[in-house]
């Protein structure tokens, strides 16, 4: 299998997509069936291909043929099998073909799955995909192609290796699992824009992207969770979320994509909120290819990327493309939106879900303004701003509050309208314990925010239990089953439901452990063997330095005795300072690394690392005591949980 | 060698493609057979005693009352009936 | 209400990004030519290059560290006293975000260009591990 095959698969890949789109917008006027069949089949055909010329790059990394630039950029002999294969989507053009491999995918299971369930809607399903599989293909063609053979008049005896940051179990699925969110988003966005043209504003269609959203919401849930711990583990500076732009990019699809799956429900109960779901869909879907373009284009300054690339135009013209296409569709079909219904009290469920709505969406500007902000300025005002994490957190803390309030009043409120008798009923016991706990931590004198935060947890949480305790009760009633028999039946039963509550429970959780960064306590120092040091409530005494070789890198270990305020053994930690490279014999390709050691706790995690050794023996070590972190990680797990039990499969429609 | 192998490679799935793709053109002409109008009144029928057994619950629990529950399940049940009639007819 | 809602959360957009409550939320991006030009003395964010052979790290604390930051011709020197990061080292780039005072430009930033980005540029021989080429 030669390169060049992949490069022809891949432009073949783009004429049958293009075949596809006017084949299909053929069929729209004609109704000739064969002629919709070719649409299909030339779809399907584009996507064979794709996956034909992925594989081909993946075995090229494989057997390493440094003949192809991109293979000789990221991988080496010694890379491990794994990582030669994760290089398929750490750089640019391998990571640009990885996202066409996967909308390819999911394009073969649209079509498969919906050829009679959605005959009509079809076609500009698939026009949608392909147009944005044609975007994809031209990216990988023409402006950064995998296949580009490596540019060099003398032959590569081995190629630069993976980044040993990079060389990390998590890294290596982080970017596919985000990706797999990304372009799952492409499903609903293309059923979205296919029932508006066809006029078919039936709930049908909702109902069939409902698991598809989901899967998306998932992967993007478990992507960001994932680049935070990565960076938690493997960055060592302490915290998980820095509110970089590529971090803004995956979170802010993540924002508009949760708000759509709430105000989803009420189009599916009550046929409201038409017009507001398509706005939704088709920002959260821009906001992805927007995301790949902040990640892969380099156009902020930020830690992930410096360099320029051409990428970036002709990805902001694919963003406005899909921007005023959509949104000339949502005015043309503007009298087809509206709803006949109106929402009759803001004391009712539906008015709890419009106004979380209308905060992610707000929440998403704030993250989309503070990101866009230093271009702004530099357009604008000629000096460039840089906006730094204070800010968000400033701006994004309250707001991320309401949105928590809103967790535990939304299960609260009736559909419809409550009653102002429901409402004294539903709302006396979380309120009277949440308040309880929010007078003793106010008496305790904790900090407004950390005091709401909490308050608020516990208030969701209550909420939350009711609802359990109340579905499980009326089956004890109803059906005289057992507690748990009940508790179990009423979950089944009703999966997305309850499972959508697990999830604010995993959201409580994180948030329990986003409230743990107002005690954050951090200390640099030095220590000589035998001597020790006091942060916080323990004592850091240094107990030895060792050194060792390690197949590809030399490191340098602390060993650190943990005691607590009585003197008693706590833990040993090992932070380790390491380079990787050691045998090079340019000391500027030799690259330092700080492997940090954590002692972890459901209190608090305290956090080693060792940042230098000088010739006196002195080693310094950056020692951070972070309260609550694990409860973001758990919150995470409860999450997916939550997530899955409202994905079980119940019977198909 | 590899590169004979190789080329006929690129041949051999760019043939295979090509073919696939424009096989339909040499079919009859068809129109679309499979009635839908059906298969969605089928699927709304699903829906509606979803719905109706979601309301079931929700008096259960005690979230509505039960002059709001009757009206409810009077609306979806009409509704019901409505498709099942049209379903009859076919 | 939704619209109170919108108004009253655009107009928090507004005032944090007027008035951020921490000094660190915003800095000035400046060349260090524009720096020592104006004398700035405000908060400002440098990128640049680690001037070879500038990098003194204090005998008595390893953590004080001064290096020259080059941006074309222009250079500065910068005091940073935390933990550097690791890909920190003679010509690296980076980007320092801290004060000037007195000349000395007081860094309380210090980020090295992120390893994602790990490409080097082929054309260059001496870019490879194993220098043993073949012509």
């Amino acid at each position: 299998m030669t390169p060049l095959a992949g490069s022809v698969a891949l432009n073949l890949a783009l004429g049958f997509s293009i075949i596809s789109i006017v084949s299909l917008s053929i069929y729209t006027s004609n109704n000739d069936e064969r002629i919709n069949l070719l649409g299909h089949r030339s779809a399907l055909a584009s996507s064979f291909l794709v996956f034909l010329s992925t594989f081909i790059l993946s075995y090229q990394l494989m057997i390493s043929n440094f003949d192809i630039d991109y293979v000789a950029r990221y991988t080496s002999f010694e890379t491990p099998t794994m990582y030669k294969i994760s290089a398929l989507w750490a750089g640019q053009s391998g990571s640009l073909l990885f996202w066409l491999f996967i909308l390819s995918i999911f394009s073969v299971i649209v079509i498969l799955q919906n050829q009679t369930k959605h005959h009509k809607l079809m076609p500009w399903i698939v026009i949608s995909i392909s147009v944005v599989q044609i975007f994809f293909l031209v990216l990988t063609n023409f402006i950064t192609n995998p296949f580009k053979p490596t540019d060099t008049d003398f032959v590569i005896q081995n190629g630069n290796g993976l980044n040993p940051l990079l060389q990390n179990l998590t890294m290596a699925i982080h970017p596919p699992t985000l990706y797999l969110g990304y372009v799952g988003l492409t499903v609903p966005f293309a059923f979205a824009f296919s029932a508006l043209v066809n006029k078919d504003l039936g709930s049908l269609w909702i109902k069939s992207i409902r698991r598809w959203t989901l899967i998306s919401w998932l992967f993007l849930s478990i992507g960001i969770i994932l680049g935070g711990w990565w960076a938690y583990q493997e960055l060592g500076w302490g915290g998980y979320w820095a509110w970089d732009p590529v971090e803004n990019a995956s979170f802010m699809p993540w924002l508009t994509l949760t708000a759509f799956l709430h105000s989803i429900i009420i189009q599916e109960k009550s046929g409201m909120l038409r017009f507001w779901n398509m706005i939704l869909i088709f920002i959260t879907f821009t906001l992805t290819i927007f995301g790949t373009f902040l990640t892969r284009s380099g156009v902020m300054s930020s830690v992930h990327s410096f360099t320029e690339s051409s990428l970036g135009p002709v990805f902001l013209s694919f963003v406005f493309f899909l921007l005023i296409v959509s949104f000339a569709l949502i005015y043309i079909r503007k009298d087809h939106l509206k709803s006949a219904k109106k929402i009759e009290s803001f004391a009712s469920r539906e008015g709890g879900f419009l106004l979380n709505n209308v905060i992610f969406v707000v929440l998403c500007f704030a993250v989309f303004w503070g990101t866009i902000f230093p271009v702004v300025s530099e357009a604008v005002r000629g000096t460039k701003i840089t906006v730094g994490a204070p800010f968000f957190n400033q701006i994004n803390t309250p707001i991320g509050l309401i949105l928590l309030g809103l967790t535990g009043v939304g299960p609260l409120l009736a559909w419809r309208k409550t009653s102002n008798e429901k409402i004294k009923n539903n709302f006396f016991l979380p309120t009277l314990i949440s308040g309880i706990l929010f007078f003793i931590l106010m008496a305790l004198g904790y900090d407004a925010y950390v005091v709401i935060s909490f308050s608020l947890c516990l208030f969701v949480i209550i909420a939350i239990y009711m609802e359990f305790y109340k579905g499980a009760k009326s089956r004890i009633v109803r059906f005289n089953e057992s507690f748990f028999v009940a508790l179990y039946k009423i979950i089944s039963k009703n999966r997305s439901r309850y499972g959508g509550y697990i999830v604010h429970v995993g959201i409580v959780l994180m948030f329990v452990g986003f409230t743990g960064n107002a005690f954050d306590i951090e200390k640099e120092f030095g220590l000589k063997k035998g001597s020790s040091e006091f942060v916080g409530d323990y004592e850091f005494l240094l107990t030895d330095i060792t050194e060792e070789e390690r197949p590809n890198h030399y490191a340098w270990i602390s060993h650190i005795r943990l005691l607590d305020s009585q003197g008693n053994i706590v833990e040993d930690l090992y932070p380790e300072k390491r380079v990787y490279f050691h045998e090079n014999p340019d000391i500027n390709k030799r690259q330092p690394h700080s492997e940090i050691d954590i002692h972890s706790t459901m209190n608090l995690d305290i956090y080693s690392i060792f940042s230098a050794i000088d010739a006196n023996g002195t080693a310094f070590l950056k020692i951070m005591i972070n309260p609550l972190v694990k409860w973001v990680w758990i919150g995470g797990y409860v999450l997916v949980l939550g997530t899955m039990i409202a994905l079980w499969p119940r019977k198909e429609l | 060698m590899a590169s004979i192998l190789g080329y006929s490679f690129i041949f051999f799935f760019t043939i295979i493609s090509v073919f696939y793709v424009i096989q339909p053109l040499f079919l009859e002409k068809v129109k679309y057979s499979v009635d839908e109008t059906n298969l969605s009144l089928k699927r709304e029928k699903t829906i509606l005693y979803r719905s109706i057994k979601e309301l079931e619950m929700e008096f259960d629990i005690g979230n509505i009352d039960k002059v709001e529950f009757e009206k409810r399940r009077n609306l979806l049940k009409n509704e019901v009936s409505i498709i099942l009639k049209k379903l009859k007819k076919k | 209400m939704i619209a109170g809602a919108v108004c009253v959360t655009i107009f928090w957009i507004s005032w944090v990004t007027i008035f951020p409550s921490d000094k660190t939320a915003m800095s000035m991006f400046v060349s260090v030519e524009e720096l020592l030009d104006k004398q700035i003395s405000k908060r400002t964010k440098l990128g640049g290059l680690v001037k070879t052979g500038s990098i003194q790290i204090s005998e008595s604390n390893q953590l004080n560290c001064d290096f020259i930051l080059k941006e074309g011709e222009s250079e500065l020197s910068v005091r940073y006293t935390k933990t550097r990061p690791d890909l920190f080292k003679d010509g690296a780039e980076v980007i320092v975000s801290g004060q000037l005072m007195n000349g000395t430009f007081y860094a309380d930033e210090l980020q090295t260009k992120c390893a994602s980005r790990y490409e080097g540029d082929l054309r260059n021989e001496n870019n490879y591990k194993l220098t043993e080429l073949v012509q």
